[in-house]
């Protein structure tokens, strides 16, 4: 008889049957293609909507529920063969820890809170089931990325996710900026993939397996083995954090993610969210792998403090409602870079979930903004406050959330960090504190803009958006405010307050700095550029984002375009030609040969025939030769 | 250069401002008449008026008993919550109710005419406090949000009143659209001219019918729109409908950018130019095109004749939405050609110098606006 | 007999179309070869079922003296190199014949010619003497040159010619090291006996190798020998082009990698670094060139010139993991290739333009072509390399296996493939975004706005081919261990047999 592992055997079958998670995702995208496609063509696509948000409620609740086993039966690893050829073996290999299971609880959670806000905030889109049928395949890519405990895993949902992102920027296609917004998103993602893959191509080569934790103990010795040299670790390591780079749109490959604002807003709360948090935790399970470049260590730290305080700035300056924030989550993904660049997983992990959670309520009041107003241009609006109070409640809980100052998710993860890097690298705890600083300013200044002040003609008749939109809205505020003690819970040792009272001061204190700057912050009216040439120049390279887009087109689109130009030209003026006058010279009747059919089957025997003795020639005389 | 096919690429002429000028003037339509044309506007009227009278029902269903609800479920069931009913909403086997809440917030937010200024008289804000009182006493959750959100509930009740207005506008002019059809069959309208004659007259008769609205709290009755505030059918809610949705409507998200620093939308609503009369009939069904809704709704009621003649052009029933589109903005010429028509400062014959040349001022007027907009689906086959 | 009857059907076939009595219509004639062609492709698939992947000998063998005197044997074999081929040849051939429609002109040499071509291809995949392989490779030759001349676009002819010539000069360089192999070595033996070469001197070899790599070099091609390609392909009807891209051109990488690689181990060792770089360059050539076309044909033509540059990398590198790749990249590229270049054709054949200038917003709904839009998206993220489709693993196992042998090439190769992405993104965002459009825009935006475009629809079963090749590409991108079942044994074989430099 065959003997059944004792492992498997034991473990229940909601644990066995994990895998499935992220199949409910792309599940939900199979089921809706009859509405997608077109097939069903007198109903409505909404049947598509209800059931993605069946299967991801399926997916939250079978993700509890092995929540709750885990916690009683420890981790669990299921491992399941995919491809296997004479030396590679490439395996699905799922790790069932807490924090994976948290994590996979943050992104089916938030995946039904936005499906839920979409069927409001898209109530009048026809293309609903190809909405649904992406953020579907979305959800699925991320369940499965967050789950992974193996870098190909890892890397073929990271693609998928850059290929849904492009679809899900390109929804409303026929839009002419989204037309150029789908493409670059997916190329600069493409730029960090193509980079990720050549990390994972050389790892795969290198240490063979690609399961995490094999990479980590081949890490762990390659340098003494020589099993790779300081230029191939180097390399390695910049290739592998190319890949979350793009995907956490950290400086310079953050373009994407203020050209996804084009996309629709319930794809653009998951993308600040959740997606820029799968790209971290890939970071995060590579990072014992990246020891072994300190070049990539440098840069990491470099790329998170650029974009930090870059992002805030940027952020601060933009008129738009969408972009406000969507630079400050580059700024904040910046900050959890510096947090794993520095071997601080807790902490950064710790951030991500309070940053995923509260600034989706941020873009999920924005979003309740847009579908009021019509409008996200910060100097049309204003005077929403009193007539919105959904919608003001969650910008302020999800701004809250945000900044340190109010004891809610990020204030402790900015405290517990303060206090971890005060003694051995302050520069960086300058940075947290000057993020914190500027997010503050950038939220209150915004919060002015939009719900304080006098009402503006778009903002004239604002009733509070529908229960679709503001019951997930209220909803999550809810879960934002608990935030703090689902944190301790998720990680009790040693604690989120373990850091003494002038840490926190501190913290709060560089909020509070944040919070009077934006009060004092003059609000922009109609594109107001200051008199001032220096400041006016300040305020135009950060409103632009530092001119990023043309430094592109400048340099790498340039290059490219030209090199495509000059290929063609090559390929136009000397091969081809070469090869039309090399034709013009052997055959003298070739104005005649293309005319007559006959003529061209003769000299096709004639020359087969002539090169094949020449050709014998050579042959016999190379012979003789030799 | 490539070759491409004539026939695959059309393009039709559109109006100059001093053809509709000349047109409205001459009392001549905007519309040629030709045979397919009245099959065309009719048919579309008459699916557009079942449309219209299901979003009326619904629209008068909210706003009385879905009034101030936190939680409107079932709000597009219009009470009727049997098992079938349930799962024909739920197999999205119904009319789009959403497209006439788009409707209604187009109408309340770009907020011109009568209903407008009465919803910011103080008037208004004495029967709301009233209401509001009456609502919250038996409603913790509102009452609080009346102390956080002062500004909350009023609001809440304009939409209510902005609804409940919108749905006795739609209902005469579903009653209209269908006698229109009924009026064709027994061939009393023969012509296009007959048609917008038709609503004219329709229009006219309806012109000075009240608007009202009260909501039953408890067992008292609650006037909001009071017969007191002398609102009326055409120029209360007509006039401003005619402007939010067929002039100025709401740029769509599938085909303009909201981003505020590609500035593609005029901060001034009144130069908005996306309404039904300007709208783009191409991309219809399409990503991020409201109007796809109510172009379904009125295939799933075309009349027999009109379906058949899609049937027979283009692509049959491949594009058939794209074309009740065209036939629709060519009917919804027609209906504004009659507004005009009803509402023009002096009889088209009189022989007073003054008159004609109000008369002239105001197609002048008209003729600016419409010939901006897709004059072209006139001349369309 | 298995093997016979895959030739015999085609060549049979030929005929029956040729000589069926009465005038058939042209409808009646594209049945009959459909029939044929998917009894051919039952043939090969009962084939896989005797085909033992776990093998890497030759299988199915069928050996009989033809002409002794000079060598030429008839003698069939299958092993995990030719497997594959043999069923996509097979499964786009049947495309090949389902797609044509509207043939007007000489229906009944068309499709017998199109018989004819999958019956020689199947010849050349099969046989084990070298003779054999060049009547086949040679047969397989005028059809498609008729096949162009005749069926194809407006400037057919000169297209045409330069196919023939070129092709005529890659089956002399062909047959010329196939004589010279016999002359050096002083035998008559052209049976596949890979020991042969053992006797030549390493100038003879490199010498005959060097004729052999040009000679397959033009059909594959590589830069700077693939000028006839793009020329061909936009000149081709879309059935031909997808038998073009699909099977054809696998037939100079197939050359390479049995008779290149298997009969020259040495010499093929001595050349790899040289052909790895001249890989990385073909790869980068084709996509820059690609970027800058304005004919999607030619686009697609471009890219397959980047992508064949692959199996090339693959086939230098020599490992267990990159011959398993050329054999996966093989197969994708055909069925990706077929796959955009049929849905090219449905785009051409509704809108008669493929250029990218003019093209716009096909996506509408009602009255563009959204469905073959998606598709189109599905081809070109597959051929982009997207995980979950052909692309990916294909990619995957040629990198892989390479990277430690020829770790630059294989780095600029990877540049490549992310330069795929860009020329199809702008394949896509161009023709398929925005408001539908198949005029340049005039300039005035209103204007503009108010063109009706009146494009026939596509029907479902135009469409059903492309969903069978979607089928197969998202199925080999999930299950890739089908194909490397079949294959494994027999390229790891030969990468043990011939190991690679290191």
């Amino acid at each position: 008889m065959h003997r059944i592992p004792r492992l498997s055997a034991a473990l229940p079958l909601p644990l066995q049957l994990t895998w499935l998670i992220p199949i409910y995702g792309f599940s939900g995208m199979v089921l809706s293609l009859p509405w997608a496609t077109g097939w069903i063509k007198r109903n409505g696509p909404r049947p598509a909507a209800y059931l993605n948000l069946l299967v991801t409620l399926l997916a939250v609740l079978h993700g509890s529920v092995v929540i709750r086993m885990v916690s009683e039966l420890g981790p669990q690893h299921l491992e399941f063969s995919w491809f296997q050829a004479t030396d590679l073996n490439l395996r699905i290999g799922f790790d069932l820890s807490l924090t994976n299971l948290a994590a996979l609880e943050l992104v089916t959670t938030m995946s039904l809170v936005c499906q839920l806000f979409a069927l409001g905030y898209l109530d009048k889109e026809w293309s609903l089931a190809r909405f649904y049928a992406l953020v579907g395949f979305f959800e699925g890519a991320m369940s499965g990325v967050v789950l992974s405990s193996n870098l190909f895993v890892s890397y073929f949902l990271l693609e998928m996710l850059t290929l849904s992102t492009y679809l899900l920027v390109g929804f409303w296609y026929a839009q002419p900026l989204v037309v150029t917004a789908a493409r670059d998103a997916f190329l600069t993602k493409r730029v960090g993939d193509v980079l990720l893959l050549m990390g994972v191509v050389g790892l795969s080569a290198k240490a063979g397996s690609l399961e995490f934790t094999d990479l980590y103990s081949w890490a762990a010795h390659a340098r003494e083995s020589g099993a790779i040299g300081p230029l191939g670790a180097c390399l390695l390591g910049l290739g592998l954090i190319a890949g979350p780079m793009g995907k956490c749109a950290q400086f310079p490959m953050h373009l994407w993610l203020d050209e996804a604002m084009e996309g629709p807003n319930p794809a653009s709360i998951l993308r600040n969210s959740v997606v820029v948090t799968c790209g971290a935790i890939v970071l995060l399970k590579l990072m014992p792998v990246l020891v072994l470049s300190p070049l990539a260590i440098q840069v990491l730290l470099a790329v998170g403090s650029i974009s930090a305080i870059g992002g805030a700035l940027v952020a601060l300056a933009q008129v738009d409602l969408k972009r406000a924030f969507s630079y400050s989550t580059t700024s904040y993904l910046g900050l959890v870079f510096i947090a794993i660049a520095l071997q601080k997983p807790g902490i950064a992990l710790l951030f991500l979930f309070a940053h995923g959670l509260a600034r989706a309520l941020q873009f999920m009041s924005v979003g309740s903004i847009i579908a009021t107003t019509t409008c996200q241009d910060l100097t049309e609006l204003g005077g929403l406050g009193s007539r919105m109070p959904a919608t003001a409640l969650a910008f302020l809980v999800g701004s809250a959330g945000l900044v340190g100052l109010l004891p809610l998710g990020c204030f402790w993860c900015y405290g517990l960090i303060v206090h971890t890097l005060l003694p051995a690298s302050p520069g960086f705890v300058a940075v947290f504190l000057i993020t914190n600083l500027l997010t503050a300013a950038n939220v209150v200044r915004v919060f002015r803009s939009v719900f304080l002040g006098p009402v503006m003609p778009k903002t004239r008749r604002a009733p509070e958006v529908i229960w679709l939109m503001a019951l997930p809205m209220v909803s999550l505020a809810v879960i934002v405010l608990l935030l703090p003690w689902i944190m301790q819970r998720i990680d009790p040792v040693p604690g989120i307050a373990s850091f003494p009272l002038p840490v926190g001061l501190g913290v709060a204190a560089s909020g509070l700095a944040g919070v009077l700057v934006g009060c004092l912050l003059p609000q922009d009216q109609f594109w107001s550029r200051s008199s001032q040439v220096s400041l006016r120049v300040l305020q135009d390279l950060l409103a632009y984002d530092f001119y990023t887009p043309v430094i592109y087109r400048a340099t790498i689109v340039r290059l490219v375009a030209g090199l495509a130009r000059a290929t063609r030209w090559f390929d136009l003026t000397v091969v081809k030609g070469l090869v039309d006058g090399i034709g013009r010279l052997s055959l003298v009747t070739a104005e005649g040969l293309k005319l007559s059919v006959s003529g061209q089957l003769q000299t096709y025997v004639l020359t087969l025939v002539l090169a094949i003795v020449l050709l014998l020639g050579v042959l016999q005389w190379a012979r003789i030769g030799i | 250069m490539p070759i491409i096919p004539a026939e695959l690429v059309h393009a039709n002429v559109s109006l100059s401002i001093d053809e509709v000028h000349q047109r409205l003037l001459s009392g001549r339509t905007l519309l040629d008449h030709t045979a397919d044309h009245l099959l065309e506007v009719v048919g579309v009227l008459e699916s557009y008026g079942e449309v219209l009278d299901a979003y009326s029902r619904n629209l008068i269903y909210q706003a009385e008993h879905q009034f101030l609800n936190p939680l409107p479920i079932f709000k597009y069931l219009d009470g009727d919550l049997s098992p079938a009913k349930i799962w024909r909403h739920l197999n999205h086997d119904r009319i789009n109710f959403e497209y006439a809440e788009y409707c209604m917030k187009g109408m309340l937010w770009h907020g011109t005419g009568g209903l407008d200024a009465y919803l910011d008289s103080d008037f208004f804000a004495v029967q709301c406090g009233s209401v509001i009182a009456a609502k919250s006493r038996r409603d913790p959750l509102l009452s609080l949000l009346k102390l956080v959100a002062p500004g909350f509930l009023p609001e809440q009740i304009r939409t209510a009143a902005t609804t409940h207005a919108l749905g006795q506008f739609w209902r005469v002019m579903s009653d209209l659209f269908l006698d229109l059809a009924a009026a064709e069959r027994e061939a009393t309208v023969r012509s296009i001219a007959d048609v917008v004659d038709f609503i004219k007259q329709g229009l006219v008769a309806a012109a000075a019918n009240p608007i009202t609205y009260a909501v039953r709290i408890g067992d008292r009755q609650h006037w909001i729109l009071p017969p007191e505030a002398g609102l009326t059918f055409l120029v209360d809610v007509a006039v401003p409908y005619v402007e939010a949705v067929f002039l100025r409507g709401m740029p769509f998200l599938g085909t303009v950018s909201f981003n505020a620093q590609a500035q593609q939308i005029s901060p001034d609503q009144a130069q908005f130019a996306y309404g039904a009369l300007y709208a783009d009939p191409l991309p219809s069904m399409g990503a991020g095109i409201p109007p796809s809704l109510l172009m379904q709704d009125m295939y799933r009621h075309l009349p027999k004749a009109l379906h058949d003649w899609y049937l027979q052009r283009g692509r049959g029933a491949g594009d058939v939405r794209v074309k009740i589109c065209r036939s629709f903005q060519k009917s919804m010429f027609c209906v504004t050609n009659a507004a005009i028509n009803g509402t023009m400062p002096h009889p088209l014959d009189s022989d007073d110098p003054a008159h004609q040349a109000a008369n002239a001022a105001y197609a002048r007027a008209w003729a600016t606006r419409l010939s901006a907009g897709r004059t072209d689906c006139l001349a369309a086959g | 007999m298995l093997l016979s009857s895959l030739l015999l059907v085609p060549f049979l076939g030929t005929l029956v179309v040729l000589l069926w009595p009465g005038g058939p219509s042209p409808q009646r004639l594209r049945l009959i070869s459909i029939a044929i062609l998917a009894l051919q492709l039952l043939l090969s698939l009962l084939a896989l079922l005797r085909f033992d992947g776990s093998q890497s000998s030759l299988q199915l063998v069928e050996l009989h003296r033809w002409l002794p005197g000079i060598g030429l044997d008839y003698s069939l074999g299958v092993d995990g190199l030719s497997m594959p081929l043999v069923l996509i040849n097979a499964a786009l051939t049947l495309v090949s014949a389902v797609i044509t429609r509207d043939i007007d002109k000489r229906p009944r040499i068309y499709f017998a010619m199109l018989l004819m071509i999958s019956g020689a291809v199947n010849g050349a995949f099969l046989a084990q003497n070298l003779l054999l392989f060049f009547l086949f490779y040679e047969l397989e030759l005028i059809p498609l040159w008729l096949l162009i001349s005749v069926w194809g676009g407006a400037n057919r002819a000169y297209a045409a010619t330069k196919f023939l010539i070129f092709t005529a000069i890659s089956g002399m360089l062909i047959l010329g090291a196939f004589l010279g192999l016999a002359l050096l070595t002083g035998s008559v033996d052209f049976s596949l006996t890979p020991v042969l070469s053992e006797r030549l001197s390493m100038g003879g070899q490199l010498l005959l190798l060097g004729a052999l790599l040009i000679g397959f070099g033009i059909k594959i091609p590589l830069v700077p020998l693939h000028n006839w390609l793009p020329d061909a392909h936009t000149q081709a009807s879309t059935p031909v082009s997808v038998l073009l891209a699909g099977v054809l051109l696998k037939l100079g990488t197939y050359g390479l990698l049995r008779f290149g690689l298997g009969l020259f181990p040495e010499a093929w060792a001595r050349l790899a670094p040289g052909l790895a770089i001249w890989a990385a360059i073909s790869v980068l050539y084709g996509s820059l060139a690609a970027i800058a076309q304005t004919d999607m044909k030619r686009m697609v033509a471009y890219s397959s010139v980047g992508h064949m540059g692959y199996v090339l990398l693959a086939a230098a590198a020599n490992t267990p993991v990159s011959l398993l790749g050329a054999v996966f990249q093989m197969v994708s590229h055909g069925l990706i290739s077929a796959l955009l270049f049929l849905l090219v054709g449905i785009v051409y054949r509704k809108t008669g333009t493929r250029d990218l200038d003019v093209l716009r917003g096909l996506l509408n709904p009602e009255k563009g072509l959204p469905f073959t839009g998606s598709l189109m998206i599905v081809g070109v993220m597959a051929s982009a390399g997207l995980p979950g489709m052909a692309g990916f693993i294909s990619e995957f196992l040629v990198f892989r296996g390479s990277i430690n042998v020829f770790p630059l090439a294989t780095l600029l190769s990877m540049v490549g493939s992310g330069l795929t992405a860009v020329y199809f993104l702008l394949l896509v965002n161009r023709a398929f975004f925005g408001r539908l459009a198949i005029t340049p825009p005039c300039g005035d935006a209103q204007i503009d706005s108010r063109l009706d475009v009146a494009l026939a629809p596509v029907a479902p079963r135009e469409t059903l081919p492309a969903i069978a090749l979607v089928t197969g590409v998202v199925g080999l991108g999930l299950l890739p261990f089908g194909l490397s079942r079949i294959s494994d044994a027999t390229t790891t074989a030969m990468s043990l047999v011939f190991p690679g430099v290191s």
